[in-house]
């Protein structure tokens, strides 16, 4: 009888812990891609590895990441908008612990994680990692691709052309 | 004369200017100096001390780079590459074996987000002499000087087009 209640315990464990991870993120296809929850601390990666620590985890300057509970530290590198990393998402939580549902890399030339929804309350819903457009607008005004519309990308492209060579132009489309 | 606490970001502390005097703290200059302290993150123990290295490659988005959702490399990839670095996505440097060294200080400049320095080096071929840390399947390097920087060299246009989007 202890037995089966331990296994039935065991099962809600399990059940309450597969619920949390079936709230992880679609899928891209990417190879060695994994949906996960990480919990952790939102840390600059500077300080954590190397002890370099700026106030406010470097106000948004710096790549960021999560300190997990087992000491594994997470680089998060990419947000849910397109050619946007994550630090306009995690900034606002630095020293703090969040749940990031998405998708763990585990490529074998370097590990990424791509956030696409963070929250602090375990029982709330996850906010989409989207901040990066919202703050870029306030700063620029609205464009439906904030690639093309960025000031400081258009200048370089006009310095040096799109093919990062001076005077090289791609062939006009036929 | 009391003495000037001044944020070195380069130590991760705080140092003191003016006279080399003994001074004694005001109240108010404790507080704000606690206050001043208690904003920043705890330096992690886990903190470490890499090994000198000289690596070699290609600058690279390490999204695009490890997405293999576009070609991420040369002249086809160079504009992207502008963009996702001034979007903050971590650049690294691509040697010839497909390692990726994640970049997070170039000498004094510790700005490893969206960084205009960095995103006009996008697809350079350089050689950088610096510190490499490993952790948790992660190559970070802190960069101590560029030795060198031969700009965009690896054609790959005319066989990718311009990456993503073609224009």
């Amino acid at each position: 009888m202890k037995a089966l209640s331990t296994i039935r315990l065991a099962l809600m464990i399990f059940t309450v812990s597969s619920t949390g991870s079936s709230l992880a993120a679609e899928a891209w296809n990417i190879p060695h891609e994994k949906a996960v929850v990480l919990k952790g601390r939102v840390v600059d990666a500077l300080c954590q590895l190397k002890g370099r620590c700026a106030p406010d985890c470097g106000a948004g300057k710096r790549q960021l990441g999560l300190l997990l509970t087992d000491g594994t530290f997470r680089l998060v590198a990419k947000s849910n908008i397109d050619f946007a990393g994550s630090i306009p998402d995690l900034i606002g939580f630095c020293g703090k612990e969040i749940e990031a549902d998405g998708l763990l890399i585990e490529n074998p030339a370097i590990t990424l994680f791509f956030v696409q929804g963070i929250r602090t309350d375990a029982a709330g819903s996850f906010v989409p990692a989207e901040r990066f457009k919202a703050e870029w607008e306030t700063q620029h005004g609205k464009a439906e691709e904030w690639w093309r519309a960025d000031p400081e990308a258009n200048r370089i492209i006009a310095a040096d052309g799109p093919l990062g060579i001076k005077g090289m132009a791609p062939k006009p489309k036929p | 004369m009391p003495a000037k606490q001044r944020w070195n970001a380069k130590s991760g502390l705080f140092h003191s200017d003016g006279c080399n005097c003994m001074t004694i703290m005001s109240h108010w200059q404790a507080m704000a100096l606690a206050a001043a302290l208690s904003a920043l993150p705890l330096a992690s123990a886990a903190a470490q001390d890499g090994r000198r290295v000289t690596v070699t490659g290609e600058i690279s988005d390490t999204w695009c780079t490890v997405s293999g959702l576009m070609f991420a490399k040369g002249t086809a990839h160079h504009q992207c590459a502008v963009w996702c670095a001034l979007g903050g996505i971590p650049v690294s440097i691509r040697d010839a074996k497909g390692e990726l060294y994640l970049i997070l200080k170039i000498g004094d400049d510790e700005d490893s987000a969206a960084n205009p320095r960095i995103a006009r080096m996008a697809t350079h071929e350089v050689a950088v002499d610096g510190e490499l840390l490993e952790r948790d399947g992660v190559k970070y390097l802190l960069v101590d000087r560029i030795a060198d920087d031969k700009g965009v060299i690896t054609m790959t246009h005319e066989e990718y087009g311009i990456q993503p989007f073609g224009n």
